[in-house]
């Protein structure tokens, strides 16, 4: 459904996304991360048919985005990262605005809009001018707006920013429902709980090059070989960092909180945990140390962004990478 | 929940409505929001009643009083001619502004991104963005001109207004709405390829201020010559509009609009 190889951008001798190749098949979600000036607007106003690729290529719900941009923005809903709405309108006239410019007849625009006023409950402030409106109804408006036409391909930039609990949890199942519903949707985002929960791939793009792109699973799993382990004791015991230094395998033992006098909850690093956690049980137990528990700790997508961030320089992925996963 | 249709991939392309009906919709869009918008009517407002009364009661009323003869008399029927055309280019000044803000101006609030991010051509955005800026002050020009005439009636009195010669006040009241959609059309232009409201005011400012102050001088220099050229400087006028507009809509690319942010 959203297909790039190479894809590029340039303004003037400023490049502000290089070789970024992605796939992402109808009915699946990819969140696009990275600080920001990295490219993922960028990214996404090409693919959205906005700007023009100055380099590679890329297709949108089957068409090319430098031939066919027209036929793209008819089949895309975009998200911006600001609600960007006509804040004199109300929210009907509004949407009824931009449910005729994407052709839609009257009689269904009606119905649409009624039907995506009452799934965002904004009925009881449908003939409301939306200047007053809080940030998180402008937002919920904003993806009313996106939906409207029923777009094949979805662009959603924070679209849980600014929405309570409640509505954001709404906004989140809804991504699912469409996901299921054999919509491509790309999901710019900061958040990287909400990236772990929805997205099938999560792509990281730096200074306008993507430097990752897998499963969140995946790329947790490739980020380090190394698992954090976290034993916790019954009682502090004085030489529980020493003994734990001792073992084969163990890697950066220290205490939490530090407190190297009475060590009750110590951490390591290893690459083996199956071998050396019980290497660990064995000597702390022989020396008396009475464990209650010995987690292994998962790393989270935080931590894979953080440390792709970090890392100085990274090859641009191909897109024989990209299609193989 | 919503109804959420599964991807039929079969289905054939959205109807997209005509160009000219989305062309409307923009620019009646545009133009409702710009008449509520209180800078802009107020300075309108200023504009179309302020303008023709300070008109009337400072300029025209001492030559008024002053015109005890016939070679005074036909000078104050000429003058009065010509203030129709100054009359109407204040309020017209309205569109211009308006104008600098359609691109520019939205682009910095955010609201430009959704309206390019739909399948409306590039040719109905920009029409529809300068015919929206046209239309307020259309309005405004035309309440200007009936409180200038009525004035003229009322102040100066019906004998006075009689004397105001039907071929002059139309061809100089006809002059009117062309200068503005040239002006709406430049400005809308600028604003497209600058990235802030202010630099599109300004640089509409530097680009318009000689064309205007030389329209004005047509304009003064018609107030002698027949009504055919003054007709003819018209319809001139009307194709230049039509020209500019047609090379502005040709060469105006959302894409431009997108790089500039």
């Amino acid at each position: 459904m959203i297909e790039t190889f190479d894809l590029g951008r340039r303004f003037g001798d400023f490049v502000a996304v290089d070789r970024v190749s992605l796939r992402v098949p109808a009915g699946s979600v990819l969140a696009l991360l990275g600080p920001n000036g990295a490219g993922k607007t960028t990214t996404v106003r090409m693919l959205a048919g906005l700007l023009a690729p100055t380099e590679g290529t890329a297709t949108v719900a089957g068409f090319d985005a430098r031939r066919d941009p027209a036929a793209i923005r008819a089949r895309v809903g975009l998200v911006t990262d600001v609600p960007g709405l006509y804040e004199r309108m109300t929210t009907g006239a509004y949407l009824d605005f931009f449910g005729a410019m994407y052709g839609m007849p009257a009689p269904a625009r009606v119905r649409r809009v009624e039907e995506l006023i009452g799934f965002f409950e904004l009925a009881d402030h449908r003939t409301e001018r939306m200047a007053g409106f809080s940030k998180g109804m402008k937002q919920k408006v904003a993806l009313a707006r996106a939906l409207l036409h029923s777009p094949d391909v979805l662009f959603l930039d924070e679209p849980t920013s600014a929405l309570d609990p409640i509505a954001a949890r709404a906004v989140r199942e809804l991504i699912v429902s469409l996901k299921h519903a054999r919509r491509a949707i790309i999901l710019c985002t900061h958040d990287l709980d909400e990236a772990e929960r929805l997205a099938d791939q999560v792509a990281i793009i730096r200074g306008g090059r993507l430097i990752a792109c897998d499963t969140p699973a995946g790329l947790r799993a490739a980020g380090s070989s190394a698992v954090m382990v976290r034993v916790e004791l019954a009682e502090p015991h004085p030489a529980a960092l020493v003994l734990l230094d001792t073992v084969a395998g163990v890697l950066d033992p220290w205490v939490v909180p530090y407190d190297v006098a009475q060590p009750k909850v110590l951490e390591y690093r290893t690459a083996d945990p199956r071998a050396v956690n019980p290497r660990v049980v064995a000597r702390l137990s022989a020396d008396g140390a009475a464990i209650v528990s010995i987690t292994c700790q998962t790393r989270t997508l935080e931590d894979v962004y953080v440390d792709q961030l970090n890392t100085r320089e990274h090859p641009p992925i191909s897109l024989k990478a990209a299609v193989a996963r | 929940m919503i109804d959420v249709e599964p991807v039929d991939e079969t289905v054939a392309a959205p109807v997209l409505p005509s160009a000219l009906l989305t062309t409307w919709r923009i620019a009646r869009r545009a133009a409702v929001e710009s008449l509520h918008d209180r800078a802009t009517y107020t300075m309108s407002l200023i504009f179309a009643v302020v303008l023709p009364l300070g008109v009337v009661i400072g300029v025209l009323r001492p030559e008024s009083l002053a015109a005890n003869t016939a070679a005074r008399a036909a000078s104050l029927a000429t003058l009065m001619g010509v203030y129709v055309l100054i009359v109407g280019l204040g309020p017209s000044s309205g569109a211009m502004n308006i104008a600098a803000g359609v691109f520019a101006g939205e682009k910095e609030k955010g609201n430009l991104a959704p309206l390019l991010a739909t399948p409306a051509s590039n040719l109905s955005i920009f029409a529809g963005k300068v015919l929206g800026s046209v239309i307020p002050a259309w309005l405004y020009i035309l309440l200007a001109e009936a409180i200038y005439l009525v004035a003229l009636a009322t102040i100066l009195g019906p004998d006075r207004l009689r004397l105001l010669s039907v071929s002059l006040w139309f061809s100089m009241a006809a002059l009117v709405p062309p200068i503005t959609v040239l002006g709406a059309a430049v400005s809308s232009f600028i604003s497209s390829r600058v990235r802030t409201y202010n630099a599109a005011q300004m640089a509409t400012g530097l680009a318009l201020t000689p064309v205007m102050g030389l329209l004005i001088g047509v304009g003064f220099a018609l107030r002698d010559q027949g009504s055919g050229l003054r007709l003819a400087c018209v319809a001139g006028l009307v194709a230049l509009d039509l020209l500019i507009l047609r090379l502005a809509a040709g060469t105006w690319r959302r894409e431009e609009v997108m790089a500039h942010q």
